[in-house]
């Protein structure tokens, strides 16, 4: 017998009964069949005795070969099985990749609030801290220690929600600057802004709100002056709107500061040259400002012969209202979820 | 304050400055500047003579006119009724622009054709308030025909409107706005000197007082008055200053009150009772009706002038209706005085009535004006009601004539400003006022003038040199002072609250404070009376919320009926009480929450709220939260709770009861409220390590029966308790009740995980506590393994 043909024949007819194997069951009857102990190259070997001492070498080497190939085409097959086989799996895992995925969606702070921490932590970065006091103040902090005794024209400015004689709402954050001195006891310098609701008697429309937010900022110390007040206000200004935004200040009245100012910024719309936003004017008002009056120093036990210092004060709507072109103040307070949601 | 220029350029000179300009100058030096408008709007007007006037054959409303306007006869056709043969007329003609931009061209009227109009003052742009005149305007039998109409009229003027600052009380006359376009473009000013001749007969009368809230009182008598109207420039003046003219006397009492910012009243001389003025307080419930025919309730402290015998005006607010000056008046008595500026404040806002004059004594007048006053007001009424003026002038004057002199160094003035000005600069700046001033001892002594009462102290001066000088030109510098910027340890708190909640997918919310009364306790946990204002603003803004949970329900409710699905908000609010103002946080929630998806959204309950506040207890090291079942008015009696950290109550959850959220059209809608200040005050101040354990933790899971009322945090509590700190933690992981479950008993599921930090747990060693567990339950729950 001619071993090596035999053995390629067995080659052919596993290559070929390997083409119907479809699961690794059948791969292993097949490979029983060809490499069991029962399979006719499994019984060569006995033809070995037949053999001179020199052919058995030759003849060993060519069963052993043999068997290799046979179990290397088995091997070959297993993999493509399994290979198939973790193919299938992942096919039956397909999905629509553009379904939609669960709803993740953040909230949000409130707009109003974000604008407030925002200019929070560029005061914060400037070296001023936080200070919160009641909504809920008497008429002495509120107005008297300010300046505004009763029956001052400027009360008219800011028409107040009172309580009793002597308890209203406050109508600005600046009592809580008053506090912070009395706190002080007149000793150290102060830097500090004051956000907070305050509230005016007025009728709900798109530009009044009985309750809005303000923030106010305070700096007393020796040396403090009006040019730091210009510098601040414009580097807040360039924050808030942009770097390109200028401010001009304007001779106003508050009866808390001496002297007051308003301050403008140049009109983000029409970049100065006057557009229906600004009234033609190319600047919008943004806040009140000046240099705290001796008055209230004193009413605050701050000494004004050794301490001055500045305030400002803005309306927080005011400016969410210019920095989003929102038309309406009291968009704010409704708390449309299709409102709030906008500002990420 | 309404300036006309033509006016204003009687005392200083505008030459080479536009109204706009003048009017960007004042809002950088003085005052804002509301508006700046021609007086009226119309344009190319003349003065035409009505030739004949022809009804039109088709619409007999209509009139058709030959009108001589110079150079031409023109036919015009004319609507209005009062139109009549030999009437001089303001004609517009084609090309013409009237009130509203209306152009003039010719036209054909029902076939009549018209080459223009014949105009009401109306058309001309002037409200109705100022003139009263329904039909066309008819001119005076001398004006020019063929004239510019306007010009005759003197309504060629442009109007600066200043919106003034209380302060400024002496740019609410044309003196002040005078002296400060003077100052602020370093002019010449000119002010008129009243020249009055008076006739030999002698002023017997009498002025007395008997309060002190009336320190001047100057007054003369003219004889003869011939009432008129004005003449035709006053007139313009008073209307471009937006009073209306009314006849010679009323308006020149108006007009020196515009010019010097001095109120005057003139009384018609024969309605006083006897020759005499009295200034006295009026009594409690008094009465006097006024010049607007209104009877008004007067207080004690309100001023009264009286004859003596009546009173005929309401010191510095209004005459009376009694003595008012009228076309048969011949003797006037006019009077010019000064008044206490708060009391004139609070008998005028009581009353509710602001006239020019009170606008003018409550913000303070210039007392050396009032005299001036007087006189320029007589001056006038002798050229133009040809008044005689009665020998002397009555008067008492009690106010201080002392000089207000305030120092101020330049040092002061450059250390306050920043700046570095010289003594020149400061010098040239009081001059360029006509503040007068003294050097002395390396000082400026300065001057106050009685007209500018707002002077009082070096700030206000320092004020002036910032303007004049112009505080943009100061540098941009930032405050010397060194310090440490942060927020306190509870602002950061609370900005960590939103934080949170706003990335769990909750949005903030800011709700109005101010509420309905009968709603303040609605949705609170402890009922108490809410702060209330004494004059409510309306029933929905009248008293103060003790719960941001007011205003959250209602913003469910909002949305909900905008069809919004999920409503998820928050705000930190506060429990406002007259003494404090403890801050709340507030969450309302109401429809699908995460993960919002087509393959499962779980439902949202009482349970996704309290996982929310359960997220925030373990993002904020807040103490651990325990809830106890509890009864609160407005919420479901079955699921809500009082939260507690250890003993102390902190908040409450719950869902609000069906029967009130369908009084607001909305179901399922879960609040909760937490005292933040309490959480804050409790929480772990900072995080602490602890090692994490190199062994692995082993979990069982026991099945438990037991009464169906039994809460499984007091199982969980009794199971803590067994294992103390050997267990790190136990969940419920399933709930049952039913089938293979008695009646009245349910089944709970609960993990236990035990983490040994040690050495590996030997399974014995857990079988062990397990069975103490088993024991424990049995024992103090009567729960037995299913
Ligand atoms: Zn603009």
């Amino acid at each position: 017998m001619d071993i090596q043909k035999r053995i390629e024949e067995l080659e052919e007819a596993l290559k070929k009964e390997l083409e119907n194997v479809k699961t690794m069951n059948d791969l292993q009857n097949v490979k029983s069949k060809f490499l069991g102990k029962k399979a006719e190259i499994s019984g060569f070997m006995k033809h070995m005795k037949d053999l001179s001492n020199d052919e058995k070498p030759a003849f060993g080497k060519k069963v052993n070969e043999g068997k290799q190939r046979l179990s290397a085409l088995i091997e070959e097959k297993r993999e493509a099985l399994r290979k198939a086989a973790i193919e299938e799996k992942l096919r039956q895992e397909t999905i629509d990749v553009t379904l939609d995925a669960p709803d993740f969606t953040p909230g949000g702070v409130h707009i109003l609030n974000r604008i407030v921490e925002e200019i929070e932590d560029i005061f914060v970065g400037m070296g001023y801290k936080i200070k919160e006091g009641p909504e809920i103040e008497t008429d002495e902090m509120n107005f008297e220690k300010l300046n505004l005794p009763k029956d001052h024209p400027a009360r008219d400015m800011q028409d107040s929600l009172y309580i009793t004689e002597e308890l209203l709402l406050r109508t600005h954050t600046s009592p809580v600057q008053v506090r912070t001195m009395l706190e002080y006891g007149g000793k150290k310098p102060v830097k500090i802004i004051c956000p907070g609701k305050v509230y005016r008697r007025d009728d709900d429309d798109a530009t009044h709100s009985h309750q809005f937010l303000q923030i106010e900022g305070l700096v007393v110390d020796k040396n403090t002056t009006m040019s730091d007040l210009k510098g601040t206000l414009n580097t807040i200004a360039k924050a808030m709107f942009g770097e390109e935004r200028e401010i001009r200040l304007r001779p106003s009245y508050f009866p808390f500061t001496e002297p007051s100012v308003e301050v403008d910024v140049t009109c983000a719309n029409c970049a100065g040259e006057g557009c229906n936003i600004c009234k033609q004017t190319g600047y919008i008002e943004i806040l009140g400002a000046g240099m705290v009056n001796d008055f209230v120093l004193k009413e605050s036990g701050y000494d004004p012969k050794i301490y001055q210092g500045f305030a400002f004060g803005l309306g927080i709507e005011r400016v969410a209202m210019l920095k989003y072109g929102i038309e309406d103040i009291r968009h704010f307070y409704t708390n449309d979820l299709r409102f709030n949601t906008q500002f990420k | 304050m309404k300036v006309s220029l033509s006016w204003l350029q009687e005392y200083v000179s505008l030459e080479g400055i536009t109204p706009d300009e003048l009017a960007s100058t004042l809002t950088l030096r003085s005052q804002e500047i509301e508006a700046v408008y021609p007086l009226i709007e119309a344009d190319k007007l003349l003065i035409g003579e009505v030739l004949s006037v022809k009804k039109n054959e088709k619409a007999d409303k209509l009139s058709v006119c030959d009108v001589n306007t110079g150079k031409k006869t023109l036919q015009i056709v004319c609507g209005a009724p009062n139109v009549k043969k030999g009437q001089k007329v303001v004609v517009a003609l084609p090309g013409a622009k009237l009130a509203g931009g209306l152009k003039i061209e010719k036209t054909t009227l029902r076939g009549v054709e018209s080459n223009g109009m014949i105009c009401s003052l109306t058309e001309l742009g002037l409200d109705y308030k100022y003139h009263h005149e329904d039909g066309i305007h008819v001119l005076a039998d001398t004006a020019p025909v063929g004239e510019d109409a306007i010009e005759y009229l003197a309504f060629n003027d442009t109007v600066v409107e200043l919106d003034l600052t209380p302060n400024r009380s002496d740019l609410l006359s044309m003196h002040g706005v005078a002296y400060d376009v003077a100052a602020i473009y370093d002019r010449n000013l000119k002010l008129p000197t009243p020249e009055i001749i008076t006739a030999n007969q002698d002023n017997a009368f009498t002025i007395e007082t008997q309060t002190d809230k009336c320190p001047s009182y100057y007054a003369r008598i003219l004889d003869n008055v011939t009432i008129a109207p004005s003449p035709r420039w006053l007139q313009a003046r008073l209307i471009a200053a937006g009073i209306r003219p009314i006849n010679n006397v009323v308006d020149i009492t108006n007009y020196v009150m515009l010019e010097t910012g001095q109120p005057l009243h003139a009384f018609d001389l024969d309605k006083l009772s006897a020759n005499r003025v009295l200034v006295r307080e009026a009594k409690q419930g008094e009465t006097f009706i006024t010049l607007d025919e209104d009877k008004r309730t007067l207080e004690e402290g309100d001023v009264l002038i009286t004859d003596g015998e009546k009173p005929i005006a309401l010191g510095g607010v209004m005459g009376g209706l009694d003595t008012e000056v009228g076309d048969a008046t011949v003797s006037l008595l006019l009077e010019s005085a000064t008044f206490d500026p708060r009391q004139i404040r609070r008998t005028s806002s009581r009353l509710d009535l602001r006239s020019e004059s009170s606008i003018r004594f409550e913000r303070g007048v210039d007392p050396e004006k009032t005299p001036y006053a007087l006189d320029r007001a007589c001056a006038f009424l002798a050229t133009y009601a040809k008044a005689s003026i009665r020998n002397g002038v009555r008067y008492f004057d009690h106010h201080k004539t002392e000089k207000r002199i305030i120092p101020i160094a330049l040092e002061k003035v450059n250390n306050v400003l920043g700046a570095q000005y010289t003594k020149e600069d400061i010098k040239s700046v009081f001059d360029r006022l006509n503040f007068s001033y003294e050097e002395k001892e390396g000082r400026f002594l300065v001057e106050a003038p009685s007209r500018r009462v707002d002077i009082e102290t070096y700030q206000d001066l320092i004020e002036e040199i910032g303007r004049l000088k112009d505080f943009n030109e100061l540098p941009d510098t930032l405050p010397s002072t060194v310090s440490i910027g942060s927020l306190s340890a509870y602002q950061r708190f609370k900005r960590d609250i939103r934080k949170t909640l706003s990335a769990l997918g909750l949005s903030e919310a800011i709700t109005y404070c101010l509420r309905e009364k009968e709603r303040i306790n609605d949705l609170t946990r402890e009922n108490e009376s809410p702060v209330e204002l004494s004059k409510p603003l309306s029933k929905a803004h009248h008293a103060l919320v003790l719960s941001p949970l007011t205003g959250l329900f209602d913003v469910v409710a909002y949305n909900k009926a905008r069809k919004q699905e999920s409503v998820h908000v928050f705000e930190i609010g506060k429990r406002y009480r007259k003494n404090e103002e403890p801050e709340r946080l507030g969450i309302a929630m109401h429809g699908p929450f995460h993960p919002r998806h087509w393959q499962k959204t779980p439902p949202t309950n009482f349970f996704t709220l309290k996982g929310v506040v359960e997220a925030l207890q373990k993002g904020l090291r807040l103490p651990r939260l325990s809830y106890e079942k509890a009864t609160l008015e407005n919420y479901h009696p079955h699921q809500s709770a009082v939260v507690k950290a250890g003993d102390t109550t902190v908040g409450h959850i719950g869902k609000v009861h069906p029967e009130y959220a369908e009084g607001y059209d909305v179901e399922d809608v879960y609040l909760a409220e937490l005292a933040i200040d309490k959480l804050f005050e409790m929480r772990q101040k900072a995080p602490t390590y602890r090692a994490v354990s190199k062994y692995p933790g082993i979990s069982r899971d026991l099945a438990l029966v037991v009464d169906e009322d039994l809460a499984a945090g007091e199982l969980q509590k009794t199971v803590e308790r067994t294992l103390e700190d050997k267990l790190k933690e136990s969940r419920v992981f399933d709930v049952y009740t039913g089938k293979n479950i008695e009646e009245g008993k349910k089944s709970l599921a609960i993990r236990l995980v035990f983490e040994a930090r040690e050495e590996t747990l030997q399974s014995k060693e857990i079988d062990c506590e397990i069975d103490r567990v088993i024991k424990a339950l049995k024992e103090t729950h009567n729960a037995r393994l299913r």
